[in-house]
């Protein structure tokens, strides 16, 4: 009797400390490692938006898969901001003061600088993945960007133009916001540089459905070749508008035009068409035709501007790297400590974009890839380091 | 720089897109005229035309003919909806014009936010590619869709200029315009040329939508945007007068086309404001023309 | 409890916003929905005071506010000289080519905003400071906007409205009051905007378009037009729903578009039953 009571005790009191050690690891098992992605869910960007979240979120999905960081979790907190900076500092706000996060993931240079003096200020790390106004880089101690900003590839599609092409007549026509502005300023100063002259410099409003005017003085300049800077809603308009007005001329463009809408709308017009991708493809890293099935096999379809999403997903495992030096070192996960951390670690190996170097300077460098469009589809042109 | 083909293009070009501008601004401009409101809502009819005819002819792959068909029925139908139990009881109540304005510029706002959210934000155009065939002459680059439109606005035109002029219907329009309960008397009946002039609107409306999809891309909010041009061209072209609207309309893109040779391109947007200013300053009953001119065109 | 706060100045922003609006359309009787405008000058003026001039804080706020004061008669002068109903055009045409006018101007920023504006309080505090400062401002504000029409000037006001006419042949000059007042509710929406711009240190010229216009106007309507309270609950009631939906969690893609359609179909089922507004008295046919 006293035996079975004894031996009864005995149970009881394991199960009772295997409960209570359970019950204590519980929270450390719970522990999970947070960051925020402020990304246009809805609105006018979505269809970039959502496909580089999908790209984060594989991303979070496949470290987590092999163990996460050191045993824990990773856990983004998405949400949404339109590409508009009003609801990108809404959302921004609650990921610092709510979520508390101590580094967010953000794209599209409006929300950018919108979002910079609350990084800033509550000190937490913003990464800019993706937008490419050069502004980006002068925002302050905690605005980082881990995607060359424009002056990267614009200048190299401008000196390509002038030194490979050989044509010294450009004309420059852009969208008069921020992603254009700011661009075109940095094709005008390289091109000009290397003794190249721009012979009309004209813009269109964002909301324009009509580019005669400024179609018209460029017409008039009678250039060799036209650098067009806008985004996919309008540009293949503008080029469809250009043909539609006897120009015949080769367009460039930028990293945001190598898009397959581009072809779509503008069809034969848009032959010949020159942009650039700053993301490694499937022949220059064998992590990007894996990725691509994967695509293939969830959406039927590649990712609406594929670079940009190879950015994104790499951007968990940049995040990982972060949180692994704290761990690693010991350092409680703050903003101040992730940004010491960015900049302590500075190399990054990352699986689809390669190597990343985060400079002083608050740039980045990466080498630029060259397309052009051919029958009715991509092909690479070159590849500029 | 200012040479002859770049005058004719830009000419050319800015008569053939001001087509959906003179359509836009004789609808308001007849409203405006027969029901005395400053109908807002038209923007409203305009977003949902068009997505009507996007859905029938991208999404649902139906012939043009029967897109337009079903645009039309939809901007019809709706804007005999928004007389008869909007205005119309707004007006039976004795409803301030400040009412009247908020009831029509909120409703477009209302409808501007179903149509996002049905619809999204993304840029749509009615046909796949908007590139039609470019034939140049002397220089100067006609495409087809130029042509079209030209040829539809002009016979709408005329054909609304005859009906108004000859038909029975037309002469009660004129008459409501005029004084409604001075023609209620004579056994007019005002609520029926008010729902007349919505209608005729539409088909307007329904027209402008389709040339513009065919050439240019919509989004949910553009047919607020698009409609100022209208209401300018009518002011300008004079209160009450449907054939001033439509000169202004043409007038004003030509202004905004020839700018660009003395301003540049960053300012063309804020043009149509400051000639909205110029307007309200200087010709705030319309800019007159001279006598013997204004008495071909009023046709009285 | 930083959410709270920033809800709560968001509160008290509008309800200067809506309060000014009130006495232009409601007890003025002037149809402008170019109210946002003057919040974006008042804004505008201020930030750039203060940051490329160096005027400090409180004196670059009421530089703003008398900026868009002066700027509003601008517009009120020559539309009014014609009519009453032109200054409705006039004025949608004032607001959006003064947006585009911004948008082009390097100066303010252009189309990619103005950022980095100096924050009115700084530390720890600063969200609690900037709560109490404008909820206490838009208490003043309203008891002034009160004050001003059931005083004196208040009856003046009426009976210009009721019977213009009559009021002139009285001998006294309905223009001049016209103008004073829409100067002093620009005035008022521009210390809304030199407060929103401290606060949020971020402006682009598309936070003031026609849909800050539908907003203000819907506030004011649901309120109830020519009242005191009206206003205020129309702003208390406008900026919290939003909030609280968002908190449903429902997709993104149905949250935004869905809570236009909540202040729109707001003012339109208003406007069919109850035109007076929540507080506002039935007005006899």
């Amino acid at each position: 009797m006293i035996r079975s009571f004894t031996a009864h005790a005995g149970v009881r009191a394991l199960v009772f400390a295997s409960i209570a050690a359970a019950v204590c690891a519980a929270p450390a098992l719970a522990q999970t490692l947070k960051f925020g992605l402020a990304m246009p869910l809805t609105g006018s960007q979505s269809s970039f938006g959502k496909d580089q979240i999908k790209a984060a979120e594989w991303a979070v999905a496949d470290i987590n898969a092999k163990g996460g960081v050191n045993g824990k979790k990773l856990e983004m907190i998405v949400l949404d901001t339109q590409g508009d900076a009003t609801l990108g500092i809404n959302a921004v706000n609650r990921l610092v003061n709510v979520d508390k996060v101590p580094v967010f993931v953000t794209a599209w240079s409006a929300v950018v600088k919108a979002v910079a003096p609350i990084a800033n200020r509550e000190k937490v790390l913003a990464l800019s993945i993706g937008a490419n106004s050069p502004d980006i880089a002068k925002l302050g101690d905690y605005v980082y960007t881990a995607f060359p900003l424009a002056d990267v590839d614009v200048a190299a599609v401008a000196n390509y133009t002038l030194k490979t092409l050989g044509k010294k007549r450009v004309a420059v026509i852009y969208v008069n916001n921020e992603t254009g502005i700011e661009a075109a300023k940095v094709y005008r100063t390289q091109f000009e540089k290397s003794g190249g002259q721009i012979v009309a410099y004209e813009t269109y409003d964002p909301k324009a459905t009509d580019f005669t005017g400024a179609l018209l003085k460029v017409r008039a300049a009678n250039p060799e070749m036209i650098h067009l800077h806008g985004l996919v809603a309008e540009m293949p308009l503008v080029i469809a508008q250009m043909r539609q007005l006897g120009m015949t001329q080769r367009v460039t463009s930028y990293a945001g035009a190598y898009n397959p809408q581009m072809v779509e709308k503008a069809g034969k017009g848009a032959e010949g068409l020159i942009v650039t991708s700053l993301a490694p493809d499937a022949r220059q890293n064998p992590n990007v035709s894996g990725y691509l099935e994967r695509w293939k096999k969830a959406e039927n379809r590649i990712p609406n501007g594929l670079p940009y999403t190879q950015y994104l997903y790499d951007s968990a495992y940049l995040v990982a790297a972060l949180y692994d030096h704290l761990e690693k070192n010991k350092l409680p996960a703050t903003g101040e400590n992730m940004r010491r951390a960015l900049l302590a670690v500075k190399t990054f190996d990352l699986p689809m974009t390669g190597k990343l170097v985060i400079n002083e300077d608050h740039t980045v460098r990466k080498p630029v890839n060259l397309l052009t469009v051919q029958d009715g589809q991509f092909v690479p042109l070159a590849t500029v380091d | 720089m200012f040479d002859l083909p770049i005058l004719l293009q830009i000419g050319w070009t800015a008569v053939a897109t001001s087509a959906y501008y003179v359509l836009f601004a004789i609808a308001f401009a007849l409203t405006l005229k027969v029901a005395q409101v400053w109908n807002f809502v038209q923007a409203g009819v305009m977003g949902l035309a068009f997505y009507a005819m996007w859905l029938a002819m991208i999404r649902w792959q139906w012939p043009h003919a029967a897109g337009f068909a079903l645009g039309l029925a939809v901007a019809v139908v709706v804007s005999a909806a928004v007389e008869a139990w909007g205005f119309r009881v707004l007006r039976q109540r004795n409803s301030s014009s400040l009412m009247l304005f908020i009831f029509a510029i909120v409703l477009a706002e209302f409808i501007s936010y179903l149509l996002t959210l049905a619809f999204g934000t993304e840029p749509e155009t009615l046909t796949k590619s908007i590139v039609s065939e470019v034939h140049l002459v002397g220089g100067v680059a006609i495409t087809n869709w130029d042509l079209r439109a030209l040829a539809i606005t002009i016979a709408m035109s005329l054909a609304l200029f005859a009906y108004l002029r000859f038909t029975r219907n037309g002469q009660f329009l004129y008459a409501v315009a005029d004084n409604g309960p001075l023609a209620e008397l004579y056994g007019i009946s005002a609520n029926r040329a008010y729902l007349l002039a919505m209608v005729i609107s539409a088909v307007f409306v329904a027209a402008g939508v389709y040339l513009y999809g065919t050439r240019a891309s919509m989004i949910p909010t553009q047919p607020l945007e698009l409609m100022l041009f209208a209401v300018i061209a009518t002011i300008l072209g004079g209160i009450g007068s449907i054939h001033g609207a439509a000169l202004a309309a043409v007038f004003l893109s030509l202004l905004q086309s020839a700018s660009i040779l003395v301003i540049p391109s960053a300012w063309q947007g804020s043009l149509t404001y400051f000639v909205l200013f110029i307007v309200i300053l200087f010709f705030p009953t319309g800019f007159r023309f001279p006598a013997w001119l204004r008495r071909v065109t009023r046709g009285r | 409890m930083e959410y709270i706060l920033s809800v709560l100045i968001l509160i008290g922003i509008y309800t200067i916003l809506a309060s000014s609006f009130n006495l232009i359309i409601g007890f003025g009787g002037l149809i402008s929905v170019a109210h946002p405008i003057f919040f974006a000058l008042g804004a505008y003026a201020s930030g750039l005071a203060n940051l490329h001039f160096g005027v400090p804080i409180p004196a670059a706020i009421m530089l703003g506010s008398l900026f868009a004061a002066l700027m509003s008669v601008a517009l009120s002068l020559p539309s009014l000289r014609v009519s009453g109903d032109y200054l409705l055009i006039a004025s949608i045409g004032f607001q959006l080519g003064f947006l585009e006018v911004i948008k082009n101007i390097e100066f303010a920023g252009g189309a990619g905003g103005l950022s980095n504006i100096a924050s009115m309080y700084a530390g720890p505090y600063r969200s609690l400071a900037f709560a109490i400062t404008i909820l206490v401002i838009a208490a003043l504000v309203v008891a002034l906007v009160h004050w001003l029409t059931h005083g004196d000037y208040g009856r003046a006001i009426q009976a210009m409205r009721d019977d213009e006419e009559c009021f002139t042949s009285l001998g006294r000059n309905p223009m001049a009051i016209k103008i004073t007042i829409f100067a002093f509710g620009s005035g008022l929406a521009g210390l809304a905007g030199a407060l929103y711009a401290h606060y949020f240190q971020y402006l682009t010229p598309e936070q003031f378009g026609i849909v800050q216009s539908s907003l203000i106007l819907t506030m004011v309507v649901v309120g109830g037009m020519g009242t005191t309270i009206g206003p205020v609950v129309g702003a208390l009631l406008l900026t919290a729903l939003p909030q609280a939906i968002t908190f449903l969690n429902l997709p993104s893609s149905v949250m935004a578009p869905l809570q236009g359609m909540l202040y729109t179909s707001l003012v339109l089922v208003f406007l069919f039953t109850r035109p007076a507004g929540l507080f506002g008295k039935p007005v006899r046919q």
